[in-house]
């Protein structure tokens, strides 16, 4: 496929050699619908030369790509998919600002060939802003399959643009596309669509009023786009030009418009580009009089069936949750081998050799490798989730999930769309958080990770496990059970809270395309997992490290301590213990490990041991540097062996690993006496209720500020979890005290 | 009547966009004109929301928002 197309770009290097000096740069924007192939078109032309980034000021994704083709280096500019320019969702806005301030030389269109009228009429409207436009009419081959006979000729007339057929999946027409982007630079700009004379008559009176009156708006604005977003009325364009009252003239020019229609311009304008983009369609698109039933529709009828779309959507998320956690668990496990073992004995071992002092040992290892690991271990499930979650995108499922789930949603103010990072929060809520970027709408996705953190997450399973194991051995499963039925009760609680205060109002619409489905080809598919993958490796990694190393000067200053409880993080808990007098727990040793728990819930096992069980002396190993190396690999080896066997058993029995080990289970036995001593069963419930609510962990709080942009998102989380948690555990404390449980 | 009303199957023509505040718009942009053809395919599930076709693609869309669509039936 790849040489009959001839496409190739070029090293910049390589030009640099053959000696061309002068080159022309130009800026291509690569505007078009949702599901139009749009990502998988920039992915085949850009390949890892893309850069994902976020648009200023939002969480909107934005790639691009600078590359050199044929002497002229493009900058390839993706715009978010829309299917209008008109100002209403965040997408359309960022489109529309970038293509009339940023004035790019082209602008690709990408266009669903199989769905050609909706699509042109975005067209329709970029034509309107005079930039140069050549559209890639994608998807190609399904259209021909469906056996669409569509004639390019006939519309490349008629709009005055080159028009490219492409099929993105397998890289076709790319190197004519990105011959014609460069050519039409050069040329003339695209033709003026004629609208009708009612509309064209109020135009050219608009038109020379502006002329006159305002000639330094033509700079500015595109003429023709200016004129009808003035007849619009269009609130944007109206605010941006602050000419406010004196804008009499265009009422004047629209009123007979409005009159002979009845209705507003806008609508008139959307009609009138419809009717431009359905009559195009007539004239050069010819379908087979017999349509089969088409695959999708085949699809529909099980997926979407009244009885069997709900429990076809739960295993389908099943097998999704299963496969994220269950495939990147080993990896994860043996990355914290890795630095908890190997590595961290390799400094301990150069340290030494070097005299360092004790603390800088200490902190090498404890502070930065330990939390180098911390950030390594999330990288397997970061990937494994947003692999996932970009296949459920692509092949169109996804949209299908929101629309089964919607109605339950939209009860607790929440849209569809937000089952699936809410049920991903089970496993962890980091990835949890980074999926909700699912979620177009700003309020949705805020509110979708405000509920994420009730979804108990599996590192509070070990804390559940050790209170269990010391106070309810009789009934186990209940009590856990119980603790995650709590966290979803009060997730659809404080929705409903929620929706009624912070986010009062009318709730955002659901108007969503069920797209076609279709296979995600798989190179768009690792370029999306890599390239979001890359993100959270870089921007929280730095973050996490920073508040690892923190938490190990909390633990371990002043330096040369005996006892945990003259540490920084003891006197912490000092401090805060009272506060957790009336929930049942106050004493420093339970409120010093909840503040270790910012970390990472599990955390507070690993600090209750420290400060409850005095340390054995441990015997240390000698490091051996052949030994760990075979170790690595071996182990490796074992966590691919043992991520292929879960994932293949996901399919088998169901293993939720709450389970503990024979070796953990001896490691905590000591710990489990001291707590038996120290805790009720009443205030241990009433603790581990706490563990569940209380704060979200330090990762969440980077993934959810690096989602949002800001702070704010996460001060709110971590103010209502506060108090919800002290609030529940103490009604479970003081009512159960009530009750003579205690 | 409204495109809520419709049942699963039933085809109608939008006779009037009606009080849709800022969705009327979204919608026009998806396509959904008057003296367009719409037909009603899927209630989802739980009741809501409706899946529709026009324009040859498929739309899903909330009770509440089809409401304001109104509609009259072809056979």
């Amino acid at each position: 496929m790849m040489q009959d197309t001839g496409y190739k770009i070029q090293d910049k290097d390589m030009h640099h050699a053959s000696g061309i000096m002068h080159q022309r740069t130009i800026t291509v924007a690569v505007a078009g619908n949702p599901n139009s192939g749009k990502s998988t078109l920039i992915n085949a032309i850009a390949g890892t030369r893309l850069y994902v980034g976020n648009w200023p000021g939002v969480t909107v994704e934005k790639k691009s790509a600078s590359f050199e083709y044929e002497g002229t280096n493009i900058k390839l500019v993706d715009l978010p998919g829309t299917y209008s320019l008109s100002p209403y969702t965040q997408e359309e806005i960022i489109a529309r600002n970038y293509l009339v301030h940023e004035k790019p030389d082209a602008i690709i269109n990408v266009v669903d060939a199989t769905n050609l009228e909706r699509n042109l009429y975005l067209t329709v409207q970029l034509l309107e802003l005079g930039i140069p436009v050549v559209m890639a009419l994608n998807i190609h081959d399904e259209a021909l399959s469906k056996g669409y006979k569509i004639d390019i000729k006939t519309m490349e007339d008629i709009l005055g643009i080159k028009v490219i057929p492409t099929v993105a999946t397998k890289k076709t027409g790319l190197s004519d596309l990105l011959m014609a982007v460069t050519a039409s630079t050069s040329g003339h700009n695209p033709k003026k669509l004629n609208y009708g004379s009612d509309i064209e008559v109020a135009a050219s009176a608009v038109e020379k009023q502006i002329k006159n009156n305002y000639p330094q708006l033509l700079e500015k604005y595109p003429l023709r786009w200016l004129v009808f977003k003035l007849m619009e009325e269009d609130s944007h364009v109206m605010e941006e030009l602050n000419i406010g009252d004196s804008v009499s003239f265009i009422e004047e020019t629209t009123k007979h418009l409005k009159k002979a229609h009845g209705d507003d311009v806008e609508s008139i304008m959307a009609d009138e580009r419809y009717a431009l983009a359905s009559g195009l369609t007539h004239e050069v698109l010819k379908k087979p009089e017999f349509r089969k039933m088409e695959l999708t529709e085949k699809i529909d009828k099980i997926v979407l069936n009244r009885f069997l779309g709900i429990p076809i959507f739960l295993a389908a998320m099943w097998v999704v949750f299963k496969l994220t956690f269950d495939f990147s668990a080993p990896f994860a496990d043996w990355i914290d081998a890795m630095t908890t073992g190997p590595f961290k004995r390799w400094a301990e071992a150069i340290l030494g050799f070097i005299h360092a002092p004790a603390w800088t040992a200490s902190l090498a290892t404890d502070g930065i490798i330990a939390g180098v690991g911390f950030v390594l271990v999330f990288v397997p499930v970061i990937f494994a989730m947003m692999f996932f979650i970009t296949f459920l995108e692509g092949s169109g499922y996804m949209a299908r999930a929101a629309f089964v789930m919607d109605r339950a949603m939209h009860a607790i103010g929440l849209h569809g769309k937000s089952f699936i990072p809410m049920l991903l929060g089970f496993g962890c809520n980091v990835p949890a958080v980074y999926a909700t970027r699912v979620l177009e709408n700003p309020r949705d996705k805020a509110l979708t990770s405000l509920l994420i953190p009730l979804m108990s997450c599996g590192a509070r399973l070990p804390v559940y496990v050790v209170f269990i194991g010391a106070f309810f051995t009789a009934y186990a499963g209940t009590v856990l059970w119980s603790l995650y039925v709590m966290g979803i009760a009060l997730a659809v609680l404080m929705g409903i809270i929620f929706k009624r205060t912070l986010f009062k109002g009318e709730s955002p619409m659901f108007i969503m395309e069920l797209p076609p489905y279709r296979m995600p080809s798989f190179r768009s598919l690792m370029i999306h997992t890599w390239e979001k993958g890359k993100h959270f490796l870089i921007k929280a990694g730095t973050y996490i490290l920073a508040v690892s190393i923190l938490v190990w000067f909390l633990l371990n200053l002043p330096w040369g301590i005996e006892n945990k409880k003259d540490s920084y993080l003891g006197k912490m808990g000092q401090v805060i213990a009272p506060v957790l007098a009336p929930v049942g727990f106050g004493n420093w040793e339970a409120a010093s490990s909840l503040v270790s728990g910012l970390i990472a819930k599990e955390i507070v096992v690993s600090t209750m041991g420290e400060i409850y069980v005095q340390k054995k002396d441990e015997k240390k190993e000698q490091p051996a540097l052949t030994d760990d190396l075979k170790e690595m690999g071996t182990s490796f080896a074992n966590a691919v062996k043992d991520s292929a066997s879960n994932v293949i058993s996901t399919f088998g029995i169901a293993s939720l690993s709450s389970e503990e080990s024979k070796e953990e289970k001896e490691e905590r036995s000591p710990l489990r006496d001291v707590i038996k001593s120290k805790f009720t069963p009443l205030s241990a419930y009433a603790f581990i209720t706490f563990v569940l609510l209380y704060m979200p962990c330090v990762v969440v709080a980077i993934a959810m500020r690096q989602e949002f942009g800001t702070w704010k998102w996460f001060g709110i989380a971590f103010a209502y979890q506060m108090a919800l948690a002290w609030i529940v555990a103490f009604a479970i404390y003081q009512g159960g005290k009530l009750l003579g449980l205690g | 009547m409204n495109l809520a009303d419709l049942k699963p199957g039933e085809h109608g023509k939008i006779t009037k966009m009606g009080a849709l505040g800022s969705l009327k718009r979204r919608l026009m942009d998806m396509g959904v004109l008057v003296g367009e053809d719409i037909k009603v395919e899927k209630v989802a599930p739980l009741g809501d929301p409706i899946e529709v076709t026009i324009k040859n693609y498929n739309l899903s869309l909330r009770k509440k928002e089809a409401q304001g669509i109104e509609v009259e039936v072809i056979s």
